[in-house]
């Protein structure tokens, strides 16, 4: 049938027809929606006001539980759950507040109704809040019911409700990826020392399986969350065939001993707190692993172990072939127990990665006046520009310039005058000139022009013309004026 | 004669057909990203109930970022921008200013404001760059460094940050715009939580005209006064809610907006970092990285996320929006210009089949189909080869339908984020959504025409777009 003038016109009727209601329809849809949305946050703002204060003092236990429970059980409708739930987890409660907001949940039945959801069970209050809710059909729906265990199982996690352990264990296996995640997360809030196995099980399965649509980044941020006496379960782990999962284990352990060690100050590993037997492990096998990224990793624990073989094993990693198992080694070395081996961590600035190099210079700073000798000595004695240029860098950074000036101006000056002259001789003059700009020091000026102010540093000569313009004491402004002179002269030949 | 009317009628034929089919090539391909965005932003922000932001932020995994802060003659907004970058809500953050050569008192300002002394620190710049006049820091506040170097424009003040960035991610930020304190938090989330290897993660851009803004910090949202700036709500709400939520949900993800994304270092730096051959750098860097995946056979991911947010002014005269509007077009003809291999070339998936030649053929190329269309339609009409009912007929379509997707935007932020909170704002948001279409659509099509013509003419400066100071 040919194409007719009049079927187009009908074709473009019928479309400017469906447009223009679609439009209406939207707009219809936003109105309404927004004055649904009103009157729900309406009723929020007013359940909030009545029962917000009451939740806030039975948390602060200013007011007896027993009450406080009672008048929740006061609230009705038909979504009486998930408005219980919106009071009761609006804010991340505190680590004093969790018991009591555990027991709260238990008893207004949410924990039932969570743990119901997770496992994917239809419950009467769950169809109720279903149709209450603002998007509660479409939460039915079967491909969107994830939304609804995730969510469940998340409030879980908050109220750290130890008795659910197992049914999020059996989350790891859920159809949705969002569910399994929330799932770790909780698992990694209520800490549940059975959990930790399973949890090691789906990393590895992760690893094993890179089709799994869960990060892997996910599951080490829970297990690095567990405490310290955990870790042995990561023993099989760190004997595993496969390369990545022997780095992600090394890593994990690393993670936890870390966080343990800026908690505790003198932290060590010994037996009391870190199984024997990862130590062995650590010291005999994965500082020689053939992945360098489990050598690397292996540096930090092995800084923290008080095995006497802990110092050897971290020198040899202080000079093996990769540069980033150097830079671990030196790093892990950061601690004032390995201050006798100052003067093998200077010698990795003249390493030939620049990496390597500055986490040198900042392990030595660590080591308070010992290390920063130690730098500065180095720093006049090397011959490698590159070594000295990251001990300058380092010294900037660190805001040592000030100290060295002022030590400068002093007495007996020594090595200080010694890296200021070399500094200057470098051009590193910015910060030197800065300091020297809001000094109130006279002395230090007076020793500094004398014996810099000749230089021919555009810095620092852009300072001495300073002086002899506007400076308030006339000595030293006569001075600079004396110095400037040659200098000027010297300057145009 | 005879034959030059004929040559003339098939040549205006030939223009209503292309007219027609890009009219439905383009809105058909608009509906499509508004239905798939519908439901994708909705389910985004219903998964953002357990989202678990605390956890993100209290990881010891959670990788470090810095946040580059390119800025030039930004003496009035800088300081307070980089006080409120310094209290993002971020784990292990570090900021870098990048002063492109200022001529006015930016550095003096930092300078002074957070006690910066000039340090004389190694530069090493695997990506080339203009040269650096030095560094500033105060040692106190060690997460903050500050570069002043010679003008060398935007992707260049970018690169140099880049060089002296230090983590494994780094987040653009214009020097004007102000972040939400969780923003980066909620950027980063994409990349830690994804089980594929996500280089780049983009939020949305909103417009702070008529909002209310404390200590570097929104504390009120409100509609602009005047209709330029209205119109360019609309306009946000329809690009970064439907435009680029469908696109990512498509695997086609072709702008990121550079006012606010995050970035992987090394695959930027492995992509050659931002380059100065075209003047919309963060589009540019985006099609970049693409080839340069597809070339080394990586599989990356980028990903656009909804709910970081990022405020920015929007000009608020019309000759400020002539100016960026152009740029944009012209930056947009730029990068699809120099990397045409990627059109219909199935090696790069979706973008290179689908992404890039809506770009083209739509975004770039479209302007100026629709703007001939202004002239040649009714012409079609003087010459009696459309019927008038029709011509009136597409005409009310053409504008109803512009009204449906601008509403559905509306409707979209409605059922999701509502930042706007009053009624009358939301009526308001609805009136400007049907006005869109009569009036400043054909005045920002004019400017992308001008640009469209820029870039054929080998202009190349970038036009400065000022503005009045919002918020």
């Amino acid at each position: 049938m040919p194409v007719l003038i009049e079927h187009i016109y009908e074709i473009v009727v019928a479309i400017v027809i469906t447009v223009l209601l679609g439009t209406g329809a939207l707009i219809i849809m936003a109105i309404a929606r927004r004055q649904r949305r009103d009157r729900y946050f309406r009723r929020i703002d007013d359940l909030r006001q009545r029962y917000g204060p009451v939740i806030a003092t039975m948390l602060s236990q200013k007011l007896e539980y027993e009450r406080g429970r009672e008048v929740l059980k006061g609230i009705s409708g038909v979504d009486r759950n998930y408005v219980l739930e919106q009071l009761c987890l609006e804010k991340k409660p505190t680590p004093d507040q969790v018991p009591i907001l555990r027991r709260l949940c238990e008893d207004l039945g949410l924990v039932r109704v969570w743990q119901q959801r997770l496992s994917g069970h239809l419950d009467i209050a769950s169809i109720r809040d279903t149709f209450a809710s603002p998007e509660g059909v479409l939460h039915r729906v079967g491909r969107l019911h994830f939304l609804l265990r995730a969510k469940a199982a998340d409030n879980l996690g908050i109220i750290q409700h130890r008795a659910s352990w197992p049914l999020l264990v059996k989350a790891l296996e859920d159809s949705h990826p969002d569910v399994q995640a929330v799932a770790v997360r909780s698992l990694a809030s209520i800490q549940e020392p059975a959990s930790f196995a399973p949890l090691v099980e789906r990393l590895n399965a992760v690893i094993l399986k890179p089709s799994t649509r869960i990060s892997l980044r996910s599951i080490k941020t829970a297990l690095v969350s567990f405490p310290l006496k955990q870790t042995a379960g990561l023993a099989a782990s760190l004997a595993h065939q496969h390369r990545r999962i022997r780095f992600l284990a090394t890593d994990i352990i690393r993670e936890i001993v870390e966080r343990q060690s800026a908690w505790e100050e003198d932290f060590v590993l010994d037996a009391n707190v870190f199984p024997q037997e990862l130590g062995e492990i650590f010291l005999g096998q994965l500082c020689f692993d053939e992945n360098p990224d489990v050598r690397a990793r292996a540096a930090s624990v092995i800084s923290h172990l008080s095995d006497a073989r802990s110092t050897p094993v971290l020198l040899t990693l202080l000079e093996d072939a990769q540069w980033f198992v150097r830079l671990h080694a030196v790093r892990a070395l950061a601690k004032r127990k390995y201050l006798s081996q100052a003067p093998q961590i200077a010698q990795r600035m003249t390493d030939p990665h620049w990496m390597v190099r500055e986490a040198a210079a900042r392990t030595l700073l660590v080591f308070g006046r010992v290390g920063s000798d130690q730098l500065a000595a180095h720093f006049l004695a090397t011959q490698d520009r590159y070594s000295q240029e990251q001990i300058a860098d380092e010294m900037q950074r660190a805001g040592l310039i000030p100290n060295l000036l002022a030590q400068y101006g002093g007495e007996a000056p020594g090595t200080e005058g010694k890296v200021i002259e070399q500094l200057v001789q470098m051009g590193k003059t910015s910060y030197i000139v800065s300091v020297l700009q809001s000094s109130s020091d006279q002395k230090l000026r007076r020793k500094f022009l004398m014996t810099f102010g000749r230089y021919l540093d555009p810095q620092i000569r852009g300072w001495v013309r300073q002086v002899a313009t506007e400076e308030t004491d006339p000595n030293l402004r006569t001075l600079a004026q004396t110095v400037i002179r040659p200098a000027i002269k010297q300057g145009e030949s | 004669m005879e034959e030059w009317r004929q040559v003339f009628y098939h040549a205006m034929n030939m223009f209503n057909v292309v007219i027609v089919s890009y009219f439905f090539m383009a809105n058909g391909m608009y509906t499509i990203l508004m239905i798939l965005s519908l439901g994708s932003v909705w389910l985004h922000n219903r998964r953002l109930t357990y989202q678990g932001l605390d956890e993100l932020r209290e990881s010891a995994v959670t990788p470090p970022a810095t946040i580059l802060v390119p800025a030039w003659n930004e003496q009035d907004v800088i300081v307070e921008s980089v006080r409120s970058i310094l209290r993002t809500d971020y784990p292990a953050l570090e900021v870098i200013v990048i002063d492109d050569g200022s001529t006015d008192e930016s550095m003096d300002r930092l300078i002074a404001a957070f006690r910066l002394v000039k340090m004389d620190l190694i530069y090493r710049p695997r990506l080339a760059t203009k040269a650096v006049k030095g560094f500033y820091m105060n040692p106190r506040l060690p997460n903050l460094l500050v570069i002043s170097k010679e003008n060398g424009g935007k992707p260049d003040a970018l690169n140099v940050g880049i060089n002296m960035c230090r983590t494994p991610y780094f987040c653009t930020l214009d020097a004007d715009c102000i972040l939400e304190r969780d923003a980066l938090l909620r950027l980063m989330r994409p990349i830690v939580r994804s089980p594929e290897n996500t280089v780049a993660s983009g939020g949305i851009v909103r417009i702070l005209n008529g909002c209310e803004v404390k200590d570097g910090k929104v504390v009120s949202v409100g509609l602009p006064k005047t209709a330029v700036e209205r119109f360019q709500v609309v306009e946000y709400l329809r690009s970064f809610l439907f435009g680029r939520t469908g696109w990512d949900l498509l695997g086609g993800t072709l702008i990121v907006s550079g006012a606010f994304a995050v970035f992987h270092r090394e695959t930027v730096m492995e992509a050659g970092g931002f380059l100065h051959d075209t003047v919309t750098e963060d589009m540019d860097l985006i099609v970049q990285i693409h080839r340069w995946a597809t070339h080394h056979k990586r599989k990356i991911k980028m990903k656009f996320t909804s709910d970081p947010v990022c405020w920015t002014e929007c000009p608020a005269q019309v000759t400020m929006l002539g100016r960026q509007r152009r740029r944009w077009q012209m930056g947009l003809c730029q990068t699809l210009w120099k990397s045409s291999e990627m059109l219909f070339n199935g090696k790069y998936g979706t973008i290179g089949m689908l992404s890039f030649p809506f770009h083209l053929y739509v975004e770039a190329l479209g302007s100026v189909v629709e703007f001939l269309g202004y002239f040649m339609v009714p012409l079609a009409l003087l010459f009696g080869m459309v019927p008038v009912p029709l011509f009136i007929l597409f005409v009310v379509l053409s504008l109803v339908y512009g009204s449906f997707l601008s509403v559905g935007a509306v409707l979209l932020e409605e059922l999701t984020y509502r930042r706007y909170p009053g009624f009358r704002d939301l009526v308001i948001l609805l009136i400007y959504a049907i006005l869109e279409n009569i009036g400043y659509r054909q005045l920002v099509l004019l400017y992308r025409v001008q640009g469209v013509v820029r870039f054929i003419t080998g202009f190349r400066s970038w036009e400065k777009v000022t503005h009045v100071g919002a918020g």
